[in-house]
């Protein structure tokens, strides 16, 4: 704790998100005094929402909920293979599944407001800016200015949607995914540009409610993921309804007289201009921090020039030597929730003194939801040659089918799994790739599994739980070296 | 959806006890208010010259506060035509819950809330039986979020029974009707 009288708080966090809240809470129950400042600028629509951060209003939690939905509509129509007597045509309305995910949000916002309350963390509304290192400025909607003085700061602002900067009509016309969540009324045709997860989740469950759906992608889809996954992910898209319009670009977005958008755009590998009509434009062409506004100059702490992230070394700190970031804003970090929210606590420790650890950023699994779902951890193939050589992995590979597939007839041609090892040695796993229904759950466990550095022989050795899609991952055994198929035939 | 919580009992006094801590702050002109209805009768029994001083002062609280005069006549009006109504904002709710002559249920709710709207009818119709007795001030804690925190609501419905500015009861989650006949006669002191 800092000496009585020095500062107002011992810490003060600017940005109330998933890696703030953890921060705080954590701090104040370690005994420090603790301040959290929240505020949300409404996007370009107009549209804002409560305390928990982008997981929480506008990432996570409704993008599963809404691909929850569009799975369920998947279900309903494989129900009836299963002998379920559904009359008529089955519809999804929009509304009913907006205002119901929208309660919940509510709902976690309040819960977040009452934690903070609990745990004795001062909440404020208000929008942060640094004045020096030990103080920040707080503004109110309403223009009134608060002074805080603080120990230590932790800048967690995290980031906000771009918009293309080439494209006029863009901002009048088109949402973003801060937006798309919150629509009162269905988006109908949509186009969304982008290949990034958030395009892809976002075209999922749009296609999977019924919407004509088409993405945009200018080069390459989930740049960053293993790109021979991000194509069966695509291939899976395409087969299940979305539209692709490959190596394209948006040149234009106009609204017509009926209220339609009309959008011109370019295919850059025939060079020929095309243009259709939606309703909706929605633009997932990346993430910018959120750190222009946080007077960041004026007190020296230092941001990439490339992404306008915060330069932060291992165990957060910035260039300044009480200011920390991380989370969204952290320079060469994951934007990934569990991340933010474990680097928080972790930082909450180490700045009340009760321990050194540093936050592993080091094989953290992740899941992209797109219809078919795709999760992985560890190395991408490409990354894994590129560390110990072509011959010094191997990769193990399988074509699947999940048997809930084979009563309601659907594909599982892109149903595949893939385990990189090291070649040599003890053939410790490098990265594991499974696509197929409940990747998210099915790869957790795998997670637990390469921090404790498993090995391709124990992956063998251990017995899978049948009947799932799951223990295909046990079972892998033909290598891509070997050229055989790798469809997986029987029990 | 915030699932009801109880309480542990020594939480629940802690938290009255924190609440009406609190509710001294906004309740400054209140006590002048009630000086005000208070001092006919203390007037009567005032005989030492200490006090005669003490009563040339209120005439001038009297007209500094002179809008109070005409709020007994209003809050009857209020009584009469609205026993149950939203509350618009914290103006509102001191004007209306904390000053009320009456004793006044509020139920704090949210939109999100599953067993609010069950229990929100349920107390609409308990509220109706005593024809004018008690008042209810229904507080949406998402548009009021501030004022929910500073009452101490964590789960909800939260139902915080008022009697003359004091809180003399509350319950958390879902009562049945003959639960709320006997929460609401308990609070009117019958």
């Amino acid at each position: 704790m800092s000496p009585i009288g020095k500062h107002d708080y011992d810490l003060v966090v600017i940005g109330g998100g998933s890696g703030g809240l953890a921060c705080s809470k954590e701090a104040a129950q370690l005994g420090q005094k603790v301040a959290v400042l929240d505020y949300v600028e409404p996007s370009a629509k107009g549209t804002k929402w409560g305390l928990g951060g982008t997981c929480v209003n506008v990432g996570c939690i409704p993008k599963k909920l809404m691909h929850q939905a569009a799975l369920l509509g998947t279900a309903v129509k494989d129900a009836q293979k299963y002998g379920w007597q559904i009359s008529g045509t089955v519809s999804h309305d929009w509304s009913t599944m907006a205002e119901a995910v929208q309660n919940y949000v509510k709902s976690l916002n309040w819960g977040h407001r009452v934690q903070l309350q609990d745990k004795k963390v001062t909440y404020l509304n208000l929008k942060g800016t640094l004045v020096d290192k030990h103080t920040i400025r707080g503004l109110s909607k309403a223009g009134k200015e608060t002074i805080l003085t603080a120990k230590n700061i932790v800048l967690a602002t995290g980031g906000r949607p771009k918009y293309p900067s080439n494209v006029p009509g863009a901002v009048e016309h088109g949402i973003t995914s801060d937006d798309i969540f919150w629509l009162k009324k269905s988006p109908g045709k949509t186009l969304v540009v982008g290949a990034s997860y958030v395009a892809l989740e976002c075209a999922g469950f749009l296609t999977g409610i019924g919407l004509n759906t088409t993405v945009m992608v200018r080069s390459i889809a989930l740049r960053g993921f293993d790109q021979q996954m991000a194509g069966l992910v695509t291939d899976y898209m395409e087969s299940y309804g979305t539209r692709f319009e490959w190596k394209s670009v948006p040149t234009r977005v106009e609204r017509l007289s009926s209220g339609a958008l009309k959008v011109t755009w370019t295919n850059t590998q025939t060079g020929c201009e095309h243009s259709d009509t939606f309703d909706s434009v929605l633009w997932a062409v990346g993430r910018s921090p959120e750190t222009k506004a946080l007077g960041l100059d004026k007190v020296g702490v230092q941001i990439s020039k490339e992404t306008g992230k915060v330069i932060v070394g291992a165990d957060e700190s910035s260039s300044v030597p009480n200011i920390y970031a991380f989370g969204d804003i952290g320079e060469g970090r994951p934007e990934l929730t569990p991340t933010a929210i474990k680097a928080g606590r972790l930082l909450a420790h180490r700045l009340a003194g009760r321990s050194s650890e540093l936050m592993n950023y080091d094989n953290v699994a992740t899941t992209v939801f797109t219809p078919l779902e795709y999760g992985c951890v560890g190395l991408s193939e490409v990354e894994a040659e590129r560390r110990h050589g072509k011959d010094g992995i191997e990769v193990y590979h399988a074509f699947y089918k999940p048997l809930e597939f084979t009563v309601s007839q659907r594909d599982s041609s892109q149903c595949y799994i893939k385990v990189i090892c090291e070649r040599e040695g003890n053939q410790k796993i490098l990265g594991l790739h499974f696509l197929g229904p409940n990747a998210g759950e099915v790869l957790q466990g795998f997670s637990l599994a390469l921090q404790c550095g498993a090995t391709y022989p124990q992956l063998t050795r251990t017995v899978g739980i049948h009947p799932t899609s799951a223990e295909e991952l046990m079972k892998v055994n033909i290598t891509k070296r070997s050229g055989l198929d790798p469809t997986v035939t029987g029990c | 959806m915030r699932r009801a919580r109880k309480p542990s009992q020594s939480k629940l006094k802690k938290e009255i006890r924190e609440m009406a801590h609190r509710l001294l702050i906004r309740r400054v002109w209140t006590l002048s208010v009630k000086d005000i209805r208070c001092l006919p009768s203390s007037a009567a029994t005032i005989s030492s010259s200490s006090f005669s001083t003490s009563l040339q002062s209120p005439p001038s609280r009297v007209s500094l506060l002179s809008p109070p005069r005409t709020l007994p006549r209003t809050l009857h009006q209020i009584s009469r035509r609205e026993v149950s109504f939203n509350v618009q904002d914290n103006e509102d709710f001191t004007e209306r819950v904390i000053n009320s002559q009456l004793p006044v249920l509020v139920d704090f709710h949210a939109q999100w809330c599953g067993p609010c709207k069950i229990l929100g009818p349920r107390l609409e119709k308990a509220i109706a039986k005593q024809k004018g007795r008690v008042a209810m001030a229904k507080v949406d804690i998402d548009e009021h979020t501030d004022l929910a925190i500073e009452y101490g609501v964590s789960a909800v419905p939260t139902v915080i029974a008022m009697r003359g500015g004091d809180v003399v009861d509350h319950f958390v989650g879902i009562k049945d009707d003959d639960e709320l006949d006997s929460f609401v006669s308990k609070v009117i002191g019958q």
